[in-house]
């Protein structure tokens, strides 16, 4: 029975996460067709959800922008664990007076929390998908190299590593075989706690109108939508909510879980 | 510790504060020339219907952005630490006036927010340290984990629709001196109290085991006197630094929630001017966003160690 539950804990949000990030594939129509007689049609089976002020399909709609927002998230936390560890390890190996500046360097950026960064990337750089990507990327892989960095300075002083340099290892197979296994959960459990913040944060930026552009189809600009409508189809935004808030749900709760791993 | 060291210790985080400013800045100004948008030609474009290339060149002159970006910044810096912020491009007014008019709204949302999380999250965190197993422990660990991921905007919306279609309240509410601060700060601070008060009771059951409340049980004290003077003041003191950026965060929050209600606040402001590609403004506004968030966070690390000599 625990251990049911534990499965169900670990694969639960991950189908969630692959459903919204692959299920364009699988969708029943054109996100784009807009088609004036079928406009707020009921649940179907053609239309599974229904469709909108402009007849198109709300589930495939559905579909397609959780491509777009969870593939930002997954492909730019791709980037910043790639970027993280690649910078992090040396730094956190090396000795010598360019680290204190460095380290001062990385804490001073770091004082700021992501979301200011973002911000700034966005104000500065007007909206777009690519714009995004990059946003996230920079504004969260320095706190990856701080972590990468305080964790290979622990690791360094343990004893598998001391075994590692008796048998004659390099430095860069002791950092990138022997230590990067050992630090990779710590990353992985980072990543998913501010992807659900990412999630949030990118979907409410759309939904004010910073967001991924025009033609571009997410889950903000789909709440802004359809809840035009609320009074004649009340239920209509609650689809995209209810996207948003599972795939946050799913990410806390696999990062919630991941915790125990990187505590023991 | 002494005055001297408290001192230098005060200084020294302050200094590091204002290095972060600097950096902050500077990399705002780095990415406005890296936009893709001229913003002397967003000026002239503003102001008059014709333009022409002699227009925009005398618009870069008058903005000063045929300067090197060295010079710029530092020309722009210096104006800004004598609180002169440059005018805004799309209203003509200048910057501070701007800030004057719309930075109250947004403390005040603010203020009101915080002292609402900070409540929260202490009857948050003292119930779930309480009850550490049982229906209400899995209760609020449920609200804790669905309350961080619903996205405020939709709080937002939904408690206008609330109020304005099922009871007709939004005109009355929305217009009551103090009052129209009142929803969109609940709106901003239910995702704080259920973080924060996860991690405070996580915290509170951490202090639980040490030494010095194992001491205060042996000596005959009640739970829920062990648990509120003894754990409590700890718990508390190590949760003030990521308390502190919260703080700073919701600043940047506010814009989102502040949108939905219309309220002309910080973040209004910060998207107007993003949409209008208004260089001044944003600068400003990340100046004030980063100066609120590295002081917080300054003020708090340096309560924090005080704190700990103290206790």
């Amino acid at each position: 029975m625990q251990r049911m539950k534990q499965r169900l804990e670990l694969w639960l949000p991950v189908a969630v996460l692959a459903f919204f990030t692959f299920g364009f594939l699988v969708a029943p129509h054109d996100p784009e067709q807009v088609d004036a007689v079928r406009r707020f049609l009921p649940c179907s089976a053609e239309y599974p959800l229904g469709t909108d002020h402009l007849g198109r399909c709300v589930f495939s709609r559905l579909l397609y922008g959780g491509r777009t927002t969870l593939g930002i998230i997954l492909l730019g936390s791709a980037l910043i664990a790639a970027v993280g560890i690649a910078l992090g390890l040396p730094i956190g190996s090396s000795r010598g007076k360019g680290k204190l500046a460095l380290e001062s360097l990385i804490n001073a950026v770091t004082a700021v929390p992501p979301i200011a960064y973002l911000l700034i990337f966005i104000s500065v750089m007007g909206n777009g998908v690519s714009t995004m990507l990059i946003a996230i990327v920079l504004s969260n892989f320095l706190r990856v190299v701080k972590l990468v960095k305080t964790r290979t300075e622990v690791e360094l002083g343990k004893a598998y590593v001391l075994s590692a340099i008796t048998s004659g290892a390099g430095k860069v197979h002791i950092l990138f075989v022997d230590i990067v296994p050992n630090l990779l959960w710590d990353v992985l459990h980072y990543l998913l706690l501010s992807a659900a913040d990412m999630v949030l944060t990118m979907v409410s930026f759309s939904f004010i109108g910073l967001g991924l552009g025009e033609d571009v189809i997410d889950w903000g600009v789909m709440v802004a939508d359809l809840h035009r409508f609320i009074i004649i189809h009340p239920g209509l935004a609650s689809y995209p909510v209810a996207a948003i808030v599972l795939c946050a749900l799913a990410f806390h709760i696999l990062g919630r879980r991941l915790e125990k791993v990187v505590r023991a | 510790m002494g005055r001297r060291e408290v001192i230098s210790y005060i200084g020294g985080k302050l200094l590091a504060a204002l290095g972060t400013l600097l950096l902050v800045t500077l990399f705002s100004f780095l990415l406005m020339r890296l936009s893709p948008i001229d913003p002397a030609e967003a000026y002239v474009k503003r102001n008059s219907a014709m333009v022409t290339q002699e227009q925009i060149d005398a618009a870069r002159e008058k903005l000063g952005l045929d300067q090197p970006l060295h010079r710029q910044y530092l020309r722009w810096l210096g104006k800004a630490v004598r609180l002169d912020w440059g005018t805004s491009l799309a209203t003509g007014r200048s910057v501070a006036v701007e800030l004057k008019n719309t930075l109250p709204t947004t403390l005040r949302v603010v203020t009101i927010s915080a002292v609402i999380t900070m409540g929260g999250v202490l009857l948050f965190g003292c119930l779930g340290a309480m009850s550490a197993s049982g229906w209400l422990a899995k209760l609020l660990r449920l609200c804790a984990i669905l309350g961080v991921s619903v996205p405020a905007f939709y709080l937002a919306t939904a408690f206008l629709d609330f109020f304005a279609m099922k009871i007709g309240a939004i005109s009355v509410v929305s217009n009551v001196g103090a009052g129209r601060y009142v929803p969109p700060a609940l709106c901003l601070c239910v995702s704080g109290i259920c973080f924060y008060g996860q991690m405070l009771a996580d915290s509170l059951r951490d202090q639980r085991t040490q030494d010095h409340c194992v001491y205060a049980q042996c000596r005959g004290l009640g739970e829920s006197r062990i648990l509120l003077f003894h754990a409590l003041p700890h718990a508390l003191i190590d949760l003030m630094p990521s308390f502190a950026q919260m703080l700073g965060m919701s600043l940047a929050n506010a814009a989102i929630v502040e949108r939905v209600f219309s309220l002309s606040g910080l973040g209004y402001l910060m998207i107007d001017s993003v949409l209008a590609r208004d260089a001044p403004v944003i600068h400003a506004v990340v100046l004030v966003l980063a100066g609120a968030l590295v002081l917080l966070d300054a003020a708090a690390e340096v309560a924090q160690k005080l704190l700990r000599q103290k206790w």
